[in-house]
């Protein structure tokens, strides 16, 4: 119908082969199987077998990303030499393997999409059929949702493939289907995801009212420092705090009290407090997040109805 | 340690076509699972380990308690990040958070914004139910996918707190600009919300938002304080020897640096780690630090590359209708 893997450049190494020839369609079919046969394997296996297959399998999956860290990274490759030993072979062949292991992530990726959407759909049409509570909202977003599609694949398909020539960046040359994927996508879809974000400003009022009321001494800290840090944020109470501190300082800037104005206050908070604080909590979470991957790596964690 | 890094003390090594990856760095990451898995080990073997309190953490059930009374449902937020360790680790507390509700019978929501995210969690949630031995009270429809766009899940999100007036909810894993409209919309219908954000940026919007918030490394302790499963526990202390590490190093790497760029230097190196003596006066820079070269590792001189030979098949490739 369509070649739709025209976008990829053609590669040829261990995970790919040369356009249309006998290799290439070899592969194809040899994973093909691969995949088929994994998916019959775990259907038919019993539970307890499948836990140790999924977990060498993670193992396996994990040992890539592990080995594409740890192994020595090859300098100055070109694309018609052949690696100096076998370490500089290991080399090649992990780098050329992360575009295709990316890439069966998207493919897995793209499946539990459809997953989602059916999920999404059976909650609304179930709505919709049963008449519940709100039953509009189903309705609207049902229209809206394959409005959507039609318009975008339809776009796609113009845009891409049976007007490739024409140049639709120029709008002297849009035809029926630009102007609604216009209208659809960037004058209601992106004008109501930037009114969402809008509301944030508000909320931020909101939170910041309560957060700031004097209820405790962490409060009040709070209170203090947000206040120096907007106020020196601030032309004019930046100028204000350096005119107040002038009167002491006479211009020296060496003067004891030349540490006073709002913007050296608000340098040493963030210098001294903030920066700290987000860095101990950053190695916090990174130590964190390596833990938990080792776990799930290891199969140690036991998740859900196991715990 | 040193010898690690000073690789230009030894003359270039014809054929050493990989960079320096930073061995010492790599070293460190070895030394950071090797504390992790010693006390994974240990913590088999001891089951009565301490782990300070965390008022995040123990909200859960008082939060959960309130949902049962007022008969209205607890809603679970994992962010809008991709399937990793961060939404799995949501996930187990969720999982924790199920378990807890099944046993009330209280009705629950599930809110993802990933596919991925959206398939575990459905395997988790329905495991949960089936392991407390009420798998009819499972609602297929209670772990919804609602959309993989930011706003337009931030804003099913909100209609479903708004119409259904949760009472409690939790949002944890990796949230963005969204955080606050879930915070505060919760917040609006007077639900206790239990909160954590691996990203540093949204913290400070749950803390102002919310009643309860995981701070950082809380939240990767989370499923070790509510399960104590001795896994997770040992893991717990593998990171708490990990951070004492690190702390070691702050302190040597800052005295080391100090001290190092207030000496003369006797030599200069190069981008390759090449080293040739000096004839002026001058200081250590800081390329030229212990410190400096561990995070900036020397690369390969192409001058002293073993030259590649050439691929026979490169010239005349298989097909060839590019």
């Amino acid at each position: 119908m369509f070649d739709l893997l025209a976008q990829v450049p053609p590669k040829v190494n261990f995970w790919s082969a040369a356009p249309n020839t006998s290799a290439l369609y070899g592969k194809v079919f040899l994973a093909f199987m691969l995949g088929v046969g994994f998916v019959f394997l775990c259907m038919n296996l019993p539970t307890r077998y499948r836990r140790t297959l999924i977990s060498v399998l993670t193992f396996v999956a994990g040992l890539f990303f592990v080995l594409s860290f740890v192994w020595p990274k090859a300098e100055g490759r070109a694309p018609d030499t052949l690696p100096n030993g076998v370490v500089e072979s290991v080399a090649w062949w992990l780098q050329d393997a992360t575009g295709p292991v990316s890439g069966m992530t998207s493919t897995l990726t793209a499946f539990l999409l459809g997953l989602g959407a059916f999920s999404m759909l059976r909650v609304h049409i179930g709505r919709l059929v049963k008449q519940q509570k709100d039953w509009g909202f189903s309705l609207v977003l049902l229209i809206s949702m394959f409005v959507m599609m039609i318009i975008g694949y339809w776009d796609w398909r113009t845009v891409n493939f049976t007007m490739k020539e024409t140049n639709f960046n120029n709008p002297d040359n849009w035809i029926g289907i630009t102007y609604a994927k216009d209208l659809v996508f960037d004058g209601i879809l992106q004008k109501m995801d930037a009114a969402m974000f809008s509301i944030i400003a508000f909320y931020i009022m909101s939170a910041a009212y309560r957060a700031f009321r004097i209820r405790s001494v962490e409060a009040t800290v709070l209170l203090v420092s947000a206040l120096i840090v907007m106020m020196s944020l601030l032309a004019l109470g930046d100028l204000m705090s350096s005119k107040f501190i002038g009167m002491f300082t006479h211009g020296d800037k060496s003067h004891f009290m030349a540490n006073f104005t709002l913007s050296e206050i608000y340098g040493f908070i963030r210098a001294a407090f903030q920066t700290p604080s987000i860095r101990a909590i950053d190695f916090g979470i990174g130590v964190g997040a390596l833990a938990m991957g080792l776990r799930l790596w290891l199969s140690l964690d036991k998740t859900g109805g196991t715990n | 340690m040193l010898d690690l890094i000073a690789q230009a003390d030894r003359p270039p090594v014809v054929g050493t076509q990989y960079y320096d990856a930073g061995k010492v760095m790599m070293l460190f990451t070895f030394m950071i699972v090797f504390f992790l898995l010693l006390n994974i080990f240990r913590a088999g073997k001891n089951k009565d380990l301490y782990i300070r309190r965390i008022a995040g953490l123990n909200a859960i059930d008082e939060a959960i308690g309130r949902a049962t009374e007022m008969g209205k449902p607890v809603l679970m937020v994992p962010g809008l990040g991709a399937l990793n360790a961060i939404s799995m680790q949501a996930l187990n507390i969720f999982g924790y958070v199920t378990r807890t509700a099944a046993r009330f019978a209280n009705p629950i929501r599930l809110c993802c914004g990933e596919p991925a995210v959206f398939t575990v969690a459905q395997e988790i949630i329905r495991d949960v139910y089936q392991s407390e031995g009420v798998p009819e009270r499972y609602e297929p429809d209670s772990v919804r996918f609602l959309s993989d766009r930011q706003f337009a899940f931030a804003a099913s999100v909100s209609g479903i707190i708004l119409r259904e007036q949760t009472a409690a909810t939790f949002f944890m894993g990796e949230f963005f600009a969204e955080s606050l409209i879930f915070a505060e919309t919760a917040n609006s219908v007077g639900a206790i919300q239990v909160a954590s954000s691996t990203e540093i940026t949204q913290t400070p919007f749950f803390i102002a938002a919310c009643d309860y918030v995981l701070i950082g490394e809380e939240f990767y302790a989370a499923s070790a304080y509510l399960t104590r499963q001795p896994v997770l526990v040992g893991s717990l202390i593998g990171q708490d020897w990990t951070k004492l590490a690190f702390m070691l190093f702050i302190v040597m790497g800052t005295v080391m640096n100090t001290m190092q760029l207030r000496s003369k230097a006797t030599e200069a190196v190069d981008g390759f780690g090449e080293r040739t003596p000096l004839t002026e006066d001058r200081l250590v820079l800081p390329n030229e630090t212990t410190m400096g070269r561990i995070f900036g590792p020397a690369k390969p001189n192409p001058a002293t590359m073993k030259p590649r030979e050439a691929d026979p098949e490169a010239a005349a490739p298989e097909g060839g209708s590019q």
